[in-house]
Protein backbone atom coordinates (compact mmCIF):
# COMPACT_ATOMS: atom_id res chain seq x y z
CA UNK A 1 0.00 0.00 0.00
CA UNK A 2 1.19 3.51 -1.05
CA UNK A 3 0.74 6.18 1.76
CA UNK A 4 0.40 9.90 0.74
CA UNK A 5 0.45 12.44 2.79
CA UNK A 6 0.08 16.22 2.55
CA UNK A 7 3.16 18.86 2.35
CA UNK A 8 3.61 22.49 1.81
CA UNK A 9 6.73 22.87 -0.63
CA UNK A 10 8.41 26.43 -1.35
CA UNK A 11 8.95 26.69 -5.38
CA UNK A 12 10.48 29.55 -7.14
CA UNK A 13 8.93 31.67 -4.29
CA UNK A 14 5.71 30.45 -3.57
CA UNK A 15 4.43 27.37 -1.20
CA UNK A 16 2.34 24.67 -2.58
CA UNK A 17 -0.05 22.79 -0.58
CA UNK A 18 -0.15 18.97 -2.01
CA UNK A 19 -1.03 15.63 -1.80
CA UNK A 20 1.70 13.08 -2.18
CA UNK A 21 2.82 9.53 -2.25
CA UNK A 22 5.58 9.16 -0.02
CA UNK A 23 7.45 6.95 -2.87
CA UNK A 24 7.56 9.89 -4.88
CA UNK A 25 10.91 11.88 -5.69
CA UNK A 26 10.12 15.52 -6.16
CA UNK A 27 10.93 15.13 -9.62
CA UNK A 28 8.07 13.73 -10.47
CA UNK A 29 5.81 15.93 -8.37
CA UNK A 30 7.74 18.62 -9.79
CA UNK A 31 6.63 17.37 -13.79
CA UNK A 32 3.03 15.51 -13.07
CA UNK A 33 0.95 17.40 -10.41
CA UNK A 34 2.47 21.09 -10.59
CA UNK A 35 3.39 20.77 -14.67
CA UNK A 36 6.76 22.52 -14.12
CA UNK A 37 8.05 20.23 -16.94
CA UNK A 38 11.22 22.15 -17.33
CA UNK A 39 13.07 20.24 -15.41
CA UNK A 40 13.74 16.91 -17.18
CA UNK A 41 13.67 13.07 -16.31
CA UNK A 42 16.83 11.36 -17.90
CA UNK A 43 18.47 8.19 -15.80
CA UNK A 44 16.42 8.90 -12.88
CA UNK A 45 19.57 7.93 -11.22
CA UNK A 46 21.21 10.96 -10.00
CA UNK A 47 23.81 10.43 -13.10
CA UNK A 48 22.82 12.66 -16.37
CA UNK A 49 22.43 15.93 -14.05
CA UNK A 50 18.51 16.52 -16.58
CA UNK A 51 16.52 16.63 -13.25
CA UNK A 52 18.98 19.41 -11.41
CA UNK A 53 17.43 21.91 -9.39
CA UNK A 54 18.28 24.59 -7.06
CA UNK A 55 17.58 23.94 -3.07
CA UNK A 56 18.83 26.87 -0.46
CA UNK A 57 21.12 27.85 -4.01
CA UNK A 58 22.67 24.29 -4.36
CA UNK A 59 22.13 22.68 -7.47
CA UNK A 60 21.36 19.25 -6.18
CA UNK A 61 19.10 16.12 -7.96
CA UNK A 62 15.87 16.53 -7.56
CA UNK A 63 15.31 12.54 -8.91
CA UNK A 64 17.24 11.97 -5.72
CA UNK A 65 14.92 13.78 -3.73
CA UNK A 66 12.08 12.67 -1.95
CA UNK A 67 9.36 14.77 -2.47
CA UNK A 68 7.86 14.41 1.32
CA UNK A 69 11.63 15.38 2.82
CA UNK A 70 11.72 18.29 0.95
CA UNK A 71 9.90 20.76 3.20
CA UNK A 72 10.83 23.34 4.62
CA UNK A 73 13.95 24.04 2.16
CA UNK A 74 13.90 26.65 -0.41
CA UNK A 75 13.53 25.16 -4.22
CA UNK A 76 13.63 26.90 -7.61
CA UNK A 77 13.48 25.23 -10.92
CA UNK A 78 14.28 26.49 -14.50
CA UNK A 79 11.35 28.44 -14.43
CA UNK A 80 11.81 30.06 -11.33
CA UNK A 81 14.97 31.73 -12.64
CA UNK A 82 13.75 34.37 -15.15
CA UNK A 83 10.91 37.00 -13.81
CA UNK A 84 8.09 36.52 -16.00
CA UNK A 85 9.46 39.28 -18.79
CA UNK A 86 13.26 38.92 -19.03
CA UNK A 87 15.92 35.98 -18.61
CA UNK A 88 18.04 35.04 -16.21
CA UNK A 89 21.47 36.72 -17.27
CA UNK A 90 22.95 32.88 -17.61
CA UNK A 91 19.60 31.74 -19.69
CA UNK A 92 20.52 34.82 -21.85
CA UNK A 93 24.18 33.59 -22.09
CA UNK A 94 22.92 29.97 -23.00
CA UNK A 95 20.99 31.60 -25.86
CA UNK A 96 23.81 34.20 -27.52
CA UNK A 97 26.33 31.89 -27.20
CA UNK A 98 23.71 29.59 -29.43
CA UNK A 99 24.51 26.90 -26.63
CA UNK A 100 21.33 24.98 -27.38
CA UNK A 101 21.29 21.84 -29.82
CA UNK A 102 18.11 19.19 -28.88
CA UNK A 103 17.64 21.32 -25.30
CA UNK A 104 16.93 18.43 -23.11
CA UNK A 105 19.82 18.87 -20.94
CA UNK A 106 19.49 22.74 -21.16
CA UNK A 107 17.46 23.22 -17.85
CA UNK A 108 20.09 21.26 -15.51
CA UNK A 109 23.02 22.68 -17.63
CA UNK A 110 21.60 26.12 -16.51
CA UNK A 111 21.16 25.75 -13.58
CA UNK A 112 24.32 24.35 -12.60
CA UNK A 113 25.93 26.92 -14.30
CA UNK A 114 23.89 29.10 -12.01
CA UNK A 115 24.72 27.35 -8.60
CA UNK A 116 28.81 27.62 -10.19
CA UNK A 117 28.70 31.40 -10.89
CA UNK A 118 26.69 32.35 -7.37
CA UNK A 119 30.08 30.62 -5.35
CA UNK A 120 32.48 31.49 -8.32
CA UNK A 121 31.55 34.69 -10.19
CA UNK A 122 34.79 34.68 -12.49
CA UNK A 123 35.54 30.73 -13.34
CA UNK A 124 38.36 29.29 -14.96
CA UNK A 125 37.69 27.37 -17.91
CA UNK A 126 38.91 24.19 -16.06
CA UNK A 127 36.64 24.81 -13.04
CA UNK A 128 33.74 24.80 -15.37
CA UNK A 129 34.58 21.95 -16.88
CA UNK A 130 34.64 20.36 -13.30
CA UNK A 131 31.47 21.50 -12.53
CA UNK A 132 29.63 20.74 -15.65
CA UNK A 133 31.14 17.15 -15.30
CA UNK A 134 27.89 16.44 -13.54
CA UNK A 135 25.38 17.18 -16.33
CA UNK A 136 25.31 14.82 -19.65
CA UNK A 137 24.76 16.49 -23.30
CA UNK A 138 23.89 13.72 -25.38
CA UNK A 139 24.33 16.12 -28.55
CA UNK A 140 28.21 16.42 -27.12
CA UNK A 141 27.40 19.91 -27.07
CA UNK A 142 30.14 20.89 -24.66
CA UNK A 143 32.22 23.41 -26.25
CA UNK A 144 29.20 26.15 -27.00
CA UNK A 145 27.89 25.40 -23.05
CA UNK A 146 31.75 26.20 -21.96
CA UNK A 147 31.40 29.10 -23.93
CA UNK A 148 27.83 30.34 -22.53
CA UNK A 149 29.29 29.97 -19.04
CA UNK A 150 32.15 32.28 -19.40
CA UNK A 151 30.05 34.96 -21.22
CA UNK A 152 27.77 34.45 -18.40
CA UNK A 153 30.14 35.45 -16.13
CA UNK A 154 31.23 38.66 -18.08
CA UNK A 155 27.77 40.35 -18.65
CA UNK B 1 5.13 3.10 2.61
CA UNK B 2 5.37 4.97 5.98
CA UNK B 3 7.95 8.21 6.23
CA UNK B 4 8.76 9.53 9.71
CA UNK B 5 11.01 12.04 10.53
CA UNK B 6 11.88 11.80 13.72
CA UNK B 7 14.21 14.70 15.63
CA UNK B 8 16.39 12.17 18.50
CA UNK B 9 18.37 9.40 17.62
CA UNK B 10 16.06 7.77 20.22
CA UNK B 11 13.07 8.18 18.17
CA UNK B 12 14.68 6.83 14.83
CA UNK B 13 15.47 3.67 16.84
CA UNK B 14 11.38 3.58 18.13
CA UNK B 15 10.58 4.51 14.60
CA UNK B 16 13.35 1.59 13.06
CA UNK B 17 11.41 -0.61 15.03
CA UNK B 18 7.69 0.00 13.84
CA UNK B 19 9.07 -2.33 10.63
CA UNK B 20 11.26 -5.42 10.45
CA UNK B 21 12.25 -4.10 6.74
CA UNK B 22 12.38 -0.23 8.26
CA UNK B 23 15.30 1.96 6.49
CA UNK B 24 17.24 5.24 7.28
CA UNK B 25 17.16 7.98 4.53
CA UNK B 26 20.45 9.54 4.84
CA UNK B 27 21.02 11.96 1.79
CA UNK B 28 19.05 9.79 -0.81
CA UNK B 29 21.90 9.94 -3.26
CA UNK B 30 21.86 5.79 -3.28
CA UNK B 31 18.90 4.90 -1.42
CA UNK B 32 16.56 7.25 -3.59
CA UNK B 33 17.84 5.79 -6.95
CA UNK B 34 17.25 2.44 -5.73
CA UNK B 35 14.09 3.25 -4.72
CA UNK B 36 13.57 4.32 -8.12
CA UNK B 37 14.98 1.54 -10.09
CA UNK B 38 12.61 -0.71 -7.44
CA UNK B 39 15.28 -2.68 -5.86
CA UNK B 40 13.75 -1.79 -2.32
CA UNK B 41 10.44 -1.24 -1.26
CA UNK B 42 10.21 -0.61 2.60
CA UNK B 43 7.37 -0.44 4.38
CA UNK B 44 9.05 2.07 6.56
CA UNK B 45 11.63 5.04 5.72
CA UNK B 46 13.34 6.71 8.26
CA UNK B 47 14.30 10.24 7.09
CA UNK B 48 17.46 11.10 9.36
CA UNK B 49 17.43 14.72 8.19
CA UNK B 50 15.77 16.26 11.86
CA UNK B 51 17.99 14.35 13.69
CA UNK B 52 20.77 17.41 14.40
CA UNK B 53 23.15 15.51 17.11
CA UNK B 54 23.92 13.18 13.40
CA UNK B 55 25.74 15.88 11.75
CA UNK B 56 28.87 18.06 12.11
CA UNK B 57 32.47 17.22 13.13
CA UNK B 58 34.15 17.87 16.28
CA UNK B 59 37.44 17.26 17.77
CA UNK B 60 37.54 14.47 20.60
CA UNK B 61 40.36 13.59 23.42
CA UNK B 62 41.87 10.82 20.40
CA UNK B 63 41.21 12.46 17.22
CA UNK B 64 38.25 13.73 15.32
CA UNK B 65 34.51 12.86 15.06
CA UNK B 66 32.16 12.61 12.35
CA UNK B 67 28.56 12.31 12.63
CA UNK B 68 26.53 9.97 10.53
CA UNK B 69 24.82 12.96 8.89
CA UNK B 70 27.94 14.94 7.65
CA UNK B 71 27.72 15.51 3.87
CA UNK B 72 30.80 14.94 1.75
CA UNK B 73 31.24 18.29 1.28
CA UNK B 74 31.27 19.07 4.55
CA UNK B 75 33.78 17.33 5.10
CA UNK B 76 36.03 18.03 2.12
CA UNK B 77 35.73 21.24 3.42
CA UNK B 78 37.44 20.97 6.88
CA UNK B 79 40.53 22.45 7.24
CA UNK B 80 40.88 20.36 10.72
CA UNK B 81 41.45 17.08 8.75
CA UNK B 82 45.10 17.31 8.49
CA UNK B 83 47.76 14.46 8.90
CA UNK B 84 46.32 10.92 9.12
CA UNK B 85 42.76 12.19 9.07
CA UNK B 86 43.72 13.92 5.54
CA UNK B 87 42.77 10.79 4.09
CA UNK B 88 38.83 11.56 4.82
CA UNK B 89 38.94 15.01 3.39
CA UNK B 90 40.76 13.67 0.31
CA UNK B 91 38.41 10.88 -0.28
CA UNK B 92 35.42 13.40 0.42
CA UNK B 93 36.66 15.83 -2.08
CA UNK B 94 36.78 12.90 -4.94
CA UNK B 95 32.88 11.34 -4.52
CA UNK B 96 30.89 11.86 -7.41
CA UNK B 97 29.82 15.51 -7.90
CA UNK B 98 29.09 18.87 -6.26
CA UNK B 99 25.49 18.23 -6.46
CA UNK B 100 25.84 14.01 -5.17
CA UNK B 101 28.56 16.07 -2.47
CA UNK B 102 25.73 18.33 -1.14
CA UNK B 103 23.50 15.84 -0.13
CA UNK B 104 25.40 12.17 0.09
CA UNK B 105 26.64 11.65 3.62
CA UNK B 106 29.52 9.41 5.22
CA UNK B 107 26.99 7.77 7.29
CA UNK B 108 25.03 6.71 4.58
CA UNK B 109 27.77 5.52 1.72
CA UNK B 110 29.43 3.06 4.86
CA UNK B 111 26.15 1.51 6.04
CA UNK B 112 25.00 1.07 2.25
CA UNK B 113 28.87 -0.80 2.32
CA UNK B 114 29.22 -0.75 -1.73
CA UNK B 115 33.14 -1.91 -2.01
CA UNK B 116 33.14 0.90 -5.19
CA UNK B 117 32.30 3.68 -3.16
CA UNK B 118 35.05 5.69 -1.57
CA UNK B 119 34.58 5.74 1.78
CA UNK B 120 34.91 2.55 2.84
CA UNK B 121 38.86 2.29 2.32
CA UNK B 122 39.62 5.74 3.16
CA UNK B 123 38.27 4.60 6.87
CA UNK B 124 39.75 1.71 6.39
CA UNK B 125 43.29 3.39 6.25
CA UNK B 126 42.09 5.94 8.77
CA UNK B 127 41.44 2.93 11.35
CA UNK B 128 38.12 4.93 12.04
CA UNK B 129 35.55 2.94 14.68
CA UNK B 130 31.94 3.15 13.81
CA UNK B 131 29.37 4.24 16.64
CA UNK B 132 25.98 1.94 16.13
CA UNK B 133 23.12 3.10 18.20
CA UNK B 134 20.28 0.46 19.50
CA UNK B 135 17.86 0.53 21.70
CA UNK B 136 20.44 -1.22 24.07
CA UNK B 137 22.63 2.13 24.10
CA UNK B 138 25.58 2.58 21.46
CA UNK B 139 28.55 0.08 20.88
CA UNK B 140 32.09 0.86 18.73
CA UNK B 141 32.78 -1.04 16.55
CA UNK B 142 36.64 -1.20 14.62
CA UNK B 143 36.26 -0.75 10.66
CA UNK B 144 38.16 -4.11 10.50
CA UNK B 145 34.67 -5.52 11.39
CA UNK B 146 32.59 -3.19 10.08
CA UNK B 147 32.58 -4.52 6.53
CA UNK B 148 31.51 -7.88 6.52
CA UNK B 149 31.18 -8.27 2.57
CA UNK B 150 29.42 -6.59 -0.99
CA UNK B 151 26.55 -4.67 0.84
CA UNK B 152 27.03 -6.08 4.25
CA UNK B 153 28.14 -4.87 7.61
CA UNK B 154 28.29 -5.33 11.45
CA UNK B 155 24.55 -3.01 11.75
CA UNK B 156 22.04 -5.25 12.72
CA UNK B 157 18.43 -4.69 11.94
CA UNK B 158 17.10 -1.92 14.22
CA UNK B 159 20.42 -0.25 14.66
CA UNK B 160 21.99 3.03 13.22
CA UNK B 161 25.29 4.20 12.18
CA UNK B 162 25.67 7.51 14.56
CA UNK B 163 29.24 8.41 14.06
CA UNK B 164 32.66 7.87 13.00
CA UNK B 165 35.60 8.17 15.06
CA UNK B 166 39.14 8.96 12.95
CA UNK B 167 41.99 8.58 15.45
CA UNK B 168 44.44 11.37 15.22
CA UNK B 169 47.59 9.08 14.11
CA UNK B 170 51.22 8.95 15.11
CA UNK B 171 52.65 11.85 15.05
CA UNK B 172 53.87 13.40 11.20
CA UNK B 173 51.44 10.73 9.76
CA UNK B 174 49.74 12.05 6.25
CA UNK B 175 46.74 10.32 4.11
CA UNK B 176 45.90 10.81 1.04
CA UNK B 177 42.76 8.76 -1.30
CA UNK B 178 44.23 7.96 -4.86
CA UNK B 179 41.30 7.30 -6.91
CA UNK B 180 41.11 6.12 -10.57
CA UNK B 181 38.19 6.08 -12.18
CA UNK B 182 37.54 6.23 -16.08
CA UNK B 183 36.04 10.33 -15.90
CA UNK B 184 35.55 12.41 -13.45
CA UNK B 185 33.03 11.86 -10.74
CA UNK B 186 32.62 8.28 -11.32
CA UNK B 187 32.81 5.39 -9.23
CA UNK B 188 36.89 4.04 -8.63
CA UNK B 189 38.07 1.51 -10.88
CA UNK B 190 40.39 1.05 -8.36
CA UNK B 191 41.67 2.87 -5.58
CA UNK B 192 44.08 2.92 -2.49
CA UNK B 193 43.59 4.84 0.91
CA UNK B 194 46.94 5.26 2.34
CA UNK B 195 48.14 6.71 6.17
CA UNK B 196 51.44 6.47 6.83
CA UNK B 197 54.48 8.18 9.14
CA UNK B 198 58.12 8.51 8.46
CA UNK B 199 60.55 8.38 11.12
CA UNK B 200 63.79 9.83 9.00
CA UNK B 201 63.85 7.66 6.54
CA UNK B 202 62.40 4.84 7.57
CA UNK B 203 58.55 4.30 7.30
CA UNK B 204 57.54 3.42 11.07
CA UNK B 205 53.84 3.48 10.54
CA UNK B 206 51.62 2.35 7.53
CA UNK B 207 47.84 1.44 7.13
CA UNK B 208 46.28 1.43 3.52
CA UNK B 209 43.37 -0.54 2.21
CA UNK B 210 41.82 -0.78 -2.10
CA UNK B 211 38.93 0.03 -3.13
CA UNK B 212 36.44 -1.52 -5.88
CA UNK B 213 39.03 -4.66 -5.56
CA UNK B 214 36.84 -6.95 -3.63
CA UNK B 215 33.23 -7.70 -1.60
CA UNK B 216 34.60 -4.61 0.99
CA UNK B 217 37.81 -2.33 1.57
CA UNK B 218 40.91 -4.40 1.26
CA UNK B 219 43.19 -4.35 3.61
CA UNK B 220 46.01 -7.13 3.96
CA UNK B 221 48.38 -6.58 7.10
CA UNK B 222 51.15 -8.57 5.61
CA UNK B 223 51.59 -6.42 2.80
CA UNK B 224 51.83 -3.51 5.34
CA UNK B 225 54.07 -5.29 7.53
CA UNK B 226 56.43 -5.66 4.36
CA UNK B 227 56.73 -1.71 4.12
CA UNK B 228 57.13 -1.48 8.28
CA UNK B 229 60.86 0.08 9.14
CA UNK B 230 61.24 -0.04 5.92
CA UNK B 231 62.74 3.25 3.47
CA UNK B 232 59.79 2.16 1.29
CA UNK B 233 62.06 1.53 -1.87
CA UNK B 234 60.88 0.88 -5.51
CA UNK B 235 61.13 -3.09 -4.38
CA UNK B 236 59.60 -2.86 -1.04
CA UNK B 237 56.46 -1.76 -2.43
CA UNK B 238 56.16 -3.62 -5.49
CA UNK B 239 56.48 -6.62 -3.05
CA UNK B 240 53.73 -4.94 -0.80
CA UNK B 241 51.75 -4.40 -3.95
CA UNK B 242 51.87 -7.49 -4.85
CA UNK B 243 50.64 -8.87 -1.57
CA UNK B 244 47.55 -6.86 -1.49
CA UNK B 245 47.19 -8.19 -5.06
CA UNK B 246 47.28 -11.51 -4.06
CA UNK B 247 44.33 -10.95 -1.76
CA UNK B 248 41.85 -8.99 -4.60
CA UNK B 249 39.00 -10.29 -5.62
CA UNK B 250 37.53 -7.58 -7.81
CA UNK B 251 34.72 -7.65 -10.23
CA UNK B 252 34.54 -7.63 -13.47
CA UNK B 253 32.22 -4.85 -14.84
CA UNK B 254 31.99 -1.95 -16.86
CA UNK B 255 34.92 0.31 -15.35
CA UNK B 256 37.60 -3.15 -15.91
CA UNK B 257 38.06 -6.49 -15.81
CA UNK B 258 39.07 -8.66 -12.89
CA UNK B 259 42.63 -8.90 -14.18
CA UNK B 260 42.89 -5.03 -15.11
CA UNK B 261 42.21 -3.96 -11.72
CA UNK B 262 44.35 -6.96 -10.01
CA UNK B 263 47.22 -5.18 -12.16
CA UNK B 264 46.33 -1.83 -11.04
CA UNK B 265 46.69 -2.40 -7.44
CA UNK B 266 50.98 -2.26 -6.83
CA UNK B 267 51.07 0.82 -9.36
CA UNK B 268 48.24 2.57 -7.79
CA UNK B 269 50.11 1.54 -4.03
CA UNK B 270 53.59 3.02 -6.10
CA UNK B 271 51.82 5.79 -6.67
CA UNK B 272 49.63 6.76 -3.66
CA UNK B 273 52.90 6.40 -1.71
CA UNK B 274 55.05 8.28 -3.74
CA UNK B 275 52.17 11.60 -3.13
CA UNK B 276 51.46 11.12 0.13
CA UNK B 277 55.79 11.02 1.10
CA UNK B 278 56.22 13.92 -1.25
CA UNK B 279 53.25 16.03 0.81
Amino acid sequence: MTESVHIDLRINGEVRSLQVETKRTLLEVLRQDLLLTGTKRGCNQGVCGACSILVDGHSIRSCLSLAVAMQGRDIVTIEGLSDGARLDRVQQAFLDAGAIQCGFCMPGMIITAKALLDKNPRPSTEEIRHALGNNICRCSGYVKVIDAVHRAATT
Amino acid sequence: MKYLEPETVDEAITALASAEDARCLAGGATLVAMLNAELVDPKVLVGLRKIHALRGISRTADGIRIGAMTTHNEIAADDRLTGATAVLRSAAGQIAHEAIRHVGTIGGSIAHADPSADWPAAITAAGASVEIASSSGTRSVSVDEFFLGYLQTAVQPGELVTAIDIPRGPKNARGHYLKFARVDGDYATASIAIVLAMDGKRCDYIRFAAGACGPGPLRVVAAEERLLGTELKAEDIAAAGDLLAAEADPVSDVRGSSEYRRLLIPRLLKRAITLVTQQ
